[in-house]
């Protein structure tokens, strides 16, 4: 086990981290399970992908989150709003159905080839780790992805809005009758994850190669990962994230077989221990 | 959460819709056999009517995916549980049938049995894990549940037992029979077609009793307050898990019998998007009746067969799951259901089914 390795591991495990916290709240608020959110990271991908291609990476790191937003905007008012009193499975499985679509356009608008892009000037070739050389652009997108972490955290717990989030997520009733405006609560955390599933699809262009594939792959994982660390908890989605994509990036060096394996079983493991997650509350 | 008790609010309203009669009366026993034969005998005629080998195909996919569909119909309209992780007993059967038969060269009949058999077990340990677990819970787990044993397939180290990514061949003697048929006729659509659809009819039958039975009662008992089930004396745990084991042995026959006749299994049967396809179907069909499962599994084939040339397959059948959730709750025969209530003829025998 190398620095390389365990960094790669990081690397990996701070995507999952954007991705899973995203799908987090908007689970926390909503009581929806996001299934387009590997969707949204894809469609966050190629839009960077073409952003990047004919302007600049750090143009894509600026628009893809907010073209993300506006879909997010979407989402909320044309679907999780109309859909708000029926039950969160179908709602769910509305968003499976938009992932199915969203797949597809994707396919009609830039192909079924497998796409890659070559990271910004400034991040690439290498810099020493510990006497390790490791790829700029991978630490790039790890200390991008912290910080991105970080601030959410700081923003949730520290500003009033913060405060309306985790008010409405864990009660929404009461926190409309104590006056929070739910539904712009609701709009902004659907447009935030949105977002974030956005950036992190900007963020794994020059990293990971795309395909039409890459948003239902991630998607399995991700959905574990907010399982592990408790459904709704953001922090517990981080962790998880950066656990697993550690855990499964270290383990891929030892024995691939076990590898695979090992995201599913973290997630039993867990279950059978601690049923609402590692940082599970109770559910109401 | 996974450990949350079924809140109303959990519930799909596309199982919601029925009503199910708390016991059944001698006359709706009847009712319910003669329509059961009835369904049977004509089944048992299309192969006479067509002798288009490509329709009967797609008839006999219909009627596996149906089996699939109808597995996962059975443990929404009585649990109130959707599930992404049957692919496990449907395609865990069909590996279970090629790989006895390719590695340890069983005959068809004891392969199929044995493989119906090991994935209901599989059912037994994957359902005690998740029937505690409600609503969005149960669906990832299952979900997880059935991509782990994807990915257990398909890694390279697999590859001497299940041919990891590229499948494998059954392959057995092909004088060997299968209830009767040589390997050619099992391949063969319209001759296999009897064999297929009496297990459909038998599984739909079987469900049908269930659902009525003093268990079905039970189990209804725990899909509307599984709280006041346990309060009231009841254990909610054997129930579903019970009732999951039946789903999942309904799953493992379609994937026997999709094996023997395909007789070649690949991992896309254990995968993610054979699990939405078939819930989509369950859904698009009608969660809330018996037969809505089937009906949705015949249109899924027939798109399957139009669009499958265009690739845009997902595009139409995204919508059409889109589309029917937002405004068709109760797919296509809920729709019907409800249309049929508003009849005259309808209201007056009190929206009998």
């Amino acid at each position: 086990m190398s620095i390389a390795e365990v960094l790669n591991g990081v690397a990996l495990g701070s995507l999952l981290m954007v991705l899973s916290s995203g799908l987090a709240m908007i689970y926390g608020l909503r009581g929806v399970t996001n299934f387009a959110h590997g969707a949204l990271y894809m469609v966050g991908a190629y839009v960077a992908y073409s952003v990047g291609t004919r302007l600049s990476f750090w143009v894509a790191l600026l628009v893809v989150p907010v073209v993300l937003a506006a879909v997010g905007v979407v989402l909320e008012l044309v679907f999780f709003r109309r859909l708000e009193h029926r039950s969160h499975i179908e709602v769910g499985l509305v968003t499976f159905g938009l992932a199915l679509v969203g797949e597809r356009i994707v396919v009609l608008i830039w192909g079924e080839r497998t796409l890659s892009a070559d990271p910004p000037s400034a991040l690439s070739g290498s810099i020493s780790v510990l006497g390790t050389n490791y790829p700029t652009y991978r630490l790039f997108v790890i200390v991008a992805a912290l910080a991105m972490a970080s601030a959410l955290v700081l923003y949730l717990s520290r500003s009033e809005r913060g405060l309306h989030i985790r008010a409405a997520s864990h009660d929404l009733e009461t926190a409309s009758i104590m006056g929070i405006n739910v539904d712009r609560v609701s709009l902004f955390v659907v447009a935030l994850g949105a977002a974030l599933a956005g950036l992190a699809g900007t963020l794994a262009v020059p990293y990971v190669s795309l395909d039409p594939g890459m948003g239902a792959g991630i998607l399995i994982t991700v959905l574990i990962v907010v399982v592990i660390g408790g459904v709704g908890s953001i922090g517990g989605a981080m962790v998880a994230g950066m656990g697993l994509g550690i855990a499964q990036t270290v383990g891929t060096t030892i024995s691939p077989s076990i590898a695979v394996v090992i995201p599913y079983l973290a997630l039993v493991l867990v279950l059978l221990l601690r049923p609402t997650g590692l940082a599970g509350r109770r559910a109401a | 959460m996974t450990a949350s008790t079924t809140s109303t609010h959990d519930l799909p309203a596309a199982v919601e819709a029925p009503a199910v009669p708390a016991s059944t009366s001698r006359r709706g026993w009847l009712i319910g056999a003669a329509v059961a034969a009835a369904t049977f005998g004509l089944g048992l005629t299309v192969p006479f009517i067509t002798s288009d080998p490509f329709i009967m195909s797609l008839a006999l996919d219909a009627v596996i995916l149906a089996l699939l569909a109808l597995s996962l119909g059975f443990l929404a309209r009585h649990l109130g549980l959707i599930s992404l992780g049957h692919t496990a007993f449907f395609g865990g059967s069909a590996y279970m049938v090629a790989m006895t038969t390719t590695h340890w060269d069983w005959g068809p009949m004891r392969a199929a049995a044995v493989a119906v058999l090991a994935a209901t077990l599989l059912a037994v340990l994957f359902g005690a894990l998740v029937v505690r677990a409600s609503g969005m819970g149960f669906l990832m787990l299952t979900l997880a549940l059935g991509q782990a044993l994807y990915s257990l397939t398909v890694q390279t180290s697999s590859r001497p037992v299940t041919g990891a990514f590229d499948g494998l061949q059954v392959s057995y003697p092909a004088d060997a029979r299968f209830l009767g048929l040589t390997r050619a006729e099992v391949g063969d659509p319209g001759l296999f077609w009897p064999v297929a659809w009496s297990c459909l009819v038998l599984a739909a039958v079987a469900l049908w009793v269930v659902g009525r039975s003093r268990f079905g009662t039970t189990l209804e008992g725990i899909r509307e307050n599984e709280e006041r089930m346990r309060f009231s004396g009841y254990g909610t745990f054997v129930p579903r898990l019970i009732a999951f084991v039946i789903s999942g042995a309904v799953a493992a026959v379609g994937g026997a019998l999709f094996a023997l006749n395909s007789r070649f299994v690949s991992p896309e049967l254990l995968g993610f998007a054979t699990a939405g396809d078939s819930l989509i179907a369950a859904i698009v069909g009608g969660l809330g009746t018996l037969v809505g499962p089937v009906v949705g599994a015949a249109l899924y084939i027939y798109a399957q067969s139009e669009f499958n040339d265009s690739g845009n397959l997902h595009l139409y059948t995204g919508l059409a799951l889109i589309l029917v959730l937002m405004f068709l709750p109760g797919g296509i025969t809920g729709g019907l259901q409800r249309l049929w209530r508003r009849l005259p003829i309808g209201a007056r025998r009190g929206g009998g089914r």
